[in-house]
């Protein structure tokens, strides 16, 4: 009840790492959700929005703090009767609130995937090969051409991508 | 925590007069009012006296009102009934926005091998009566319009439809659970061939209803047995039930006039309220020609219904959505999709209806409340800003 009444992680993300929209309120809810991935693969951040009943909200509450610090493998390994537990309790025929949940999170981890498949490529395509990449930040080896870099990455816009040498 | 209840087109509460009058029905008076002796017959007395009632509310004469189960049975009664009286006209023509009793009866009917039609609305769910008069014809055994919707409040046209029933040759029914005791209803003005009414939507109990049939109207009865009713419906009289609503029918006579201008007034005042302080909000059939007192559905843009009726319920105050979430998929209300009201905007519709005994601080209250719901839930909500 108290992660309906006080939902945790509300709202939306600066230029996030994954950004999903799911559900649809033709069939009675919608749920925006956003992430950010860290350089080791955890969920940083996240945040969502809902249109739902009681259930949708809690429970996207309630995933929304357990994914948070997480693995992405892992938080997309969180299950319904975790999310049951962590609320202390939800009757099974609110199950189904809770899906709309997950949906979110796989398509923020797609998004975040995709945003980061086409950075790799366009810089493969470019001949550097880089360290690691994430959707607003990219790392090159040392001696790598950053200006290069710099240059491919501009075909991408609407986001500032960084350039950091490790 | 005090409880506010708005919810009374979906049952009202017993109003004390109808319960004290039941009370001995329930008790010393158990006869079978159809025994020969004494003890059981003596009750018949009371029943021709709600009969009574009933009949002034409606502008009935004493003989055309039948006891029934309900709103649903008399709905059914009126539909299956007719459909049999004439072998050539085996179809029924309704409106789009009709109750389910109506509407999935004449469903099942359909396909029991009836023809159906089915009138559309315009956007302020007013019944389209060119539509309605397009499906009507020499084929058609009955024409089935509500008196008044039960989510938007929208009386509809019965007269005009009546006479597009009649001429064709066909019946006229309306569905009147929502309109009795909340409107004036004269079925003798109106030209209403019959029309279904429930006790518990006029503070009577639950379980007890009536179907009024004009004098004239031969109707194969739905329930057979022991011909009671004068074999229109069967079953052992429903005393208490009966008297009850005899009662109810009485007292929302007496206090028609009043009822309608105070919960009408209360009405205008609680829709002015809302749309001033919850951002976002329209009230849906604003401009329809005529609405109910004390009914009206209002819109919360961005925000799920279900949710806001959670939260209101959790501070005591009742009200109610055109949709349920348990079922695991919604299905936004009919009414409102026959509107052409878009999904998102259905799935954020609440109803809220009043009766005689709601007081203007429970407005006062259910404003504020609302206020602050509305508030909590569009910061959650990904549709506003």
């Amino acid at each position: 009840m108290d992660h309906f009444m006080n939902p945790r992680n509300v709202g939306k993300l600066e230029n996030p790492d994954g950004h999903s929209e799911v559900g649809s309120p033709q069939c009675g809810d919608a749920m925006f959700l956003d992430i950010d991935i860290d350089d080791e693969g955890k969920i940083s951040d996240i945040a969502f929005k809902t249109f739902g009943c009681a259930g949708a909200i809690a429970s996207a509450s309630a995933l929304t703090e357990l994914a948070k610090g997480l693995p992405v493998e892992e938080a997309l390994g969180i299950r319904n009767s975790q999310i049951a537990d962590y609320l202390g309790g939800m009757p099974p025929e609110k199950f189904h609130c809770s899906v709309m949940g997950h949906q979110a999170l796989k398509a923020a981890v797609e998004n975040f995937r995709e945003k980061c498949a086409e950075i790799e490529k366009i810089l493969r395509d470019a001949g550097i090969t880089p360290v690691l990449v994430r959707p607003g930040r990219v790392y090159l080896s040392h001696g790598a051409d950053v200006a290069a870099a710099e240059k491919a990455l501009k075909e991408i816009s609407g986001r500032n991508i960084s350039i950091e040498v490790k | 925590m005090k409880t506010i209840y708005l919810d009374n087109a979906a049952t009202t509460r017993v109003a004390p007069e109808v319960l004290e009058a039941m009370l001995p029905f329930f008790g010393d008076q158990y006869g079978n009012p159809s025994s020969f002796h004494n003890f059981g017959s003596s009750q018949k007395e009371a029943i021709e006296m709600a009969r009574g009632q009933i009949a002034r509310l409606l502008g009935a004469k004493t003989e055309e009102v039948y006891f029934t189960s309900g709103g649903t049975e008399s709905d059914n009664q009126a539909l299956r009934g007719a459909v049999k009286i004439d072998p050539t006209r085996r179809g029924i023509v309704t409106s789009a926005v009709e109750h389910p009793a109506v509407l999935e009866t004449a469903k099942v009917l359909e396909k029991e091998g009836c023809t159906l039609g089915i009138a559309s609305v315009n956007t302020e769910g007013e019944l389209d009566l060119d539509s309605l008069k397009g499906l009507v014809n020499q084929q058609t055994a009955l024409v089935s319009v509500m008196a008044a919707n039960n989510e938007t409040g929208v009386i509809m046209p019965m007269y005009e439809a009546a006479e597009i029933a009649h001429d064709e040759g066909a019946l006229f029914h309306t569905d009147a659970v929502q309109m009795v005791g909340k409107s004036p209803v004269d079925v003798h003005a109106m030209n209403i061939d019959m029309l279904s009414l429930s006790a518990h939507k006029i503070h009577g109990p639950k379980g007890v209803g009536a179907i009024y049939i004009r004098r004239g109207v031969i109707l194969p009865p739905l329930i057979t047995g022991g011909h009671q009713e004068r074999g229109v419906r069967s079953g052992t009289y429903n005393s208490p039930g009966i008297i009850g609503l005899g009662k109810a029918a009485e007292l929302a006579h007496t206090h028609l006039k009043d009822t309608v201008a105070a919960e009408r007034r209360l009405r205008e005042d609680f829709e002015k309220r809302v749309l001033e302080n919850c951002p976002g909000s329209f009230v849906v059939a604003a401009n329809a020609a005529s609405r109910l007192p004390g009914t009206v559905t209002i819109i919360f843009r961005g925000i799920e219904s279900e949710a806001v009726l959670t939260l209101l319920d959790m501070q005591g105050i009742y009200a109610s959505s055109g949709s349920a979430c348990s079922t695991g998929s919604k299905d936004p209300s009919h009414v409102l999709y026959a509107m052409g009201v878009d999904y998102t905007l259905a799935n954020s519709a609440l109803r809220f209806s009043l009766s005689r005994y709601t007081t203007e601080e429970e407005i006062s209250r259910t404003v504020e409340v609302l206020a602050s719901v509305v508030e909590r839930l569009r910061r959650i909500s990904p549709y506003t800003q």
